[in-house]
């Protein structure tokens, strides 16, 4: 498998999806809204958190639609050839399509207020807000370090003599680099992140390339290197540790000083039906409806309240609990997001930047 | 001498070009535009293309990853595709089958397949610790050496077929007369045998080269930094940072050093021959 999306993009997207897309009759009387996400297991708990009670309460039907590649949107948005409604991801790739004009912004007088006062500031932007919250923590091998004398700070992580084992960090796959994570380790205070100083993260990163064993392309093989003892400690996202420890695998997660990000619900340019969108979006942001896919897979509920349904065991299992939220900070997207003198995102630059720093120094 | 050109072949090849044609040099002349007009005529990509090293450096890993993978599968191939011309028909079938059945496996469960033999508990460096000729786990995955073995693996078959389908066509009695000449078993394979094979070498080195250097998900996740190859950067570009004017030059690159090395090679080795028609074949 050749991965040449770009052509499979530019052709057959837009070309084959989209008079195809309705050749199915809706199975409600009423029409369909299409709903896009990252499949898998978190399709199954949206299902069942989500799709099916707003099929019965609205009568719409739900169609699902999975990955929600950028490169898609674009060729979608581009070709006038919208047949997508409603699309969760994460920030790293709506920095991207906000830039180029491809999302409508969200209306949030359609949110019920009680619902708005219950998620974090951070996580409501014009163009996307919060559907389930996930953070970069300290993930390790438990037969690698028997929790209690794992690294509990990146300082540690950064500490292959103290902490012997090999590291695996991301690299590519939808995420900027994590200089965030590079300047804790480095010293620097979680209340002084931001503006990012690059070179001094850049340094540090420098440090910790040695013991670097594998730059992983995707969260599921950071889980699978750390499970397999390939290596001993990630950077990688905590619930997906967590969803593995509960099906018995040797790993676990340390909240200290992590990131904590969120994939958002957005709304593509040129959708058919934004008053539909955005009843779906309330109705999904609702604490029980929150509270019934974090049981499923272990991401934060991006409403607070949400909690409140859960018991006490599931809920300190989660990232944004309070006593773990605490622990971490938010990944602060405006930074990343602004636009420089070369016209280019802090994003964007600084994954340009990964690219030659990993392909030059050897 | 024979014309092997009639009009009436012009004819019958014309669905075939306007197929190729439509599907292959339109979207090609529209990536070649999409890497000169961002939104008007620019070369800033390609500026940005020379002043970073790190782009050469992508496609050179590619270029050598490619070069090598093609160089072991032949090695491995010759014999193989020897044997086969040599055994039964009923261990023939059996042979290839063998190795045809990785054919239709899908890549990505191939390569996970590797990651858990080749891993460090895996079932080789396991083995290798329990026989006591190793006392540390040998690093097989995330270097070069995880990548090649499995890359030879996808594309042994693209190497095997060619070369049998030449090898079984070699007329024999052209074997028997140099014995009969008295020439040792050496000197007919390698003045007879192997100038025969050439064109099933050509053949099979082009294919699996050509299917090397687009490689993606094999060096992503059996590879380390030094397997990054421009597919892989091709990937970040277009599909993370949607900067598809740059993805376009980072795949013009890669073409234009691929039909370059194949011209040079073309020349240099003689392998034009192959495409001319030869009584052999």
């Amino acid at each position: 498998m050749k991965r040449r999306d770009f052509l499979k993009v530019a052709g057959a997207t837009a070309m084959a999806v989209g008079p195809f897309a309705h050749a199915r009759p809706a199975k409600a009387d009423k029409g369909e809204l299409v709903v896009v996400s990252w499949g898998g297991s978190l399709a199954k708990a949206q299902r069942k958190a989500f799709f099916e009670e707003f099929e019965k309460q609205s009568g719409y039907t739900i169609k699902e639609d999975t990955p929600p590649a950028p490169a898609k949107i674009k060729a979608m948005v581009e070709s006038g050839n919208v047949t997508w409604d409603v699309i969760e991801t994460d920030m790293a790739a709506i920095l991207g399509l906000v830039k180029d004009k491809l999302l409508e912004p969200i209306d949030y007088s359609k949110i019920d207020k009680a619902i708005l006062d219950n998620i974090a500031a951070p996580i409501k932007h014009p163009n996307a807000v919060g559907s389930r919250v996930w953070s970069f923590n300290i993930v390790y091998n438990t037969k690698a370090f028997p929790t209690g004398q794992h690294p509990k700070s990146w300082a540690d992580v950064w500490d292959g003599k103290k902490f012997p084992g090999g590291r695996t960090l991301n690299f590519g796959g939808g995420v900027a680099p994590q200089l965030e994570v590079a300047l804790l380790a480095d010293g620097v205070p979680r209340d002084k992140l931001y503006p990012i100083d690059t070179e001094r993260a850049w340094k540090s990163m420098s440090r910790v390339r040695p013991y670097v064993t594998k730059w992983y392309s995707s969260h599921s093989e950071a889980i699978q290197l750390i499970t397999a003892g390939e290596a001993a400690v990630s950077c990688t996202i905590g619930p997906r540790a967590t969803a593995a420890k509960r099906e018995g695998a040797p790993v676990d997660v340390d909240y200290h000083e992590g990131k904590l990000g969120a994939d958002h619900w957005c709304l593509i340019k040129g959708l058919r039906n934004r008053e539909l969108a955005m009843q779906f979006i309330n109705f999904a942001l609702a604490p029980q409806r929150q509270a019934i896919l974090s049981r499923e897979v272990p991401y934060g509920p991006s409403n607070r309240k949400a909690f409140d349904q859960m018991s006490a065991k599931d809920a300190k299992d989660l990232t944004s609990y309070p006593d773990n939220e605490k622990l971490q900070f938010w990944w602060d997207v405006k930074w990343w997001g602004e636009i420089g003198s070369d016209g280019k995102t802090n994003r964007e630059r600084e994954a340009e930047r990964y690219a030659a720093w990993m392909l030059n120094t050897k | 001498m024979r014309r092997y050109w009639t009009s009436r072949d012009g004819v019958l090849v014309l669905p075939a070009l306007a197929l190729f044609a439509a599907v292959y040099l339109y979207p090609l002349s529209r990536l070649g535009l999409l890497s000169l007009f961002d939104p008007t005529f620019t070369v800033k990509h390609y500026r940005v293309l020379f002043r970073e090293p790190a782009y050469l450096t992508a496609l050179e890993n590619t270029l050598t990853l490619s070069v090598s993978v093609t160089a072991i599968a032949l090695a491995l191939a010759y014999p193989l595709a020897y044997l086969m011309t040599t055994v039964s028909a009923r261990t023939r079938s059996i042979l290839t089958a063998f190795v045809l059945v990785p054919f239709w496996t899908s890549i990505l469960v191939r390569t996970f397949a590797w990651l858990v033999i080749l891993g460090k508990n895996g079932l080789v460096n396991q083995t290798l610790l329990a026989l006591g000729v190793v006392t540390a786990p040998v690093p097989l995955i995330h270097n070069q050496v995880g990548v090649e073995i499995g890359m030879v693996h996808v594309l042994l078959p693209f190497m095997v077929l060619p070369l049998y389908s030449v090898m079984a066509g070699i007329d024999t009695n052209l074997l028997n007369a140099a014995r009969s000449l008295g020439a040792p078993p050496i000197q007919v394979f390698l003045r007879v045998f192997f100038p025969l094979s050439l064109p099933g070498v050509h053949a099979g080195c082009l294919l699996v080269f050509l299917s090397a250097v687009g490689y993606y998900i094999t060096p992503a996740l059996l590879g380390g930094p030094r397997q990054i190859t421009i597919a892989m950067l091709i990937d970040l570009v277009v599909n993370d940072l949607l900067n598809w004017g740059f993805g376009a030059t980072l795949a013009i690159l890669l073409l234009t050093a691929v039909i370059v090395l194949l011209v040079v090679l073309t020349s240099a080795l003689g392998l034009g021959r192959m495409l001319r028609p030869t009584g052999a074949l």
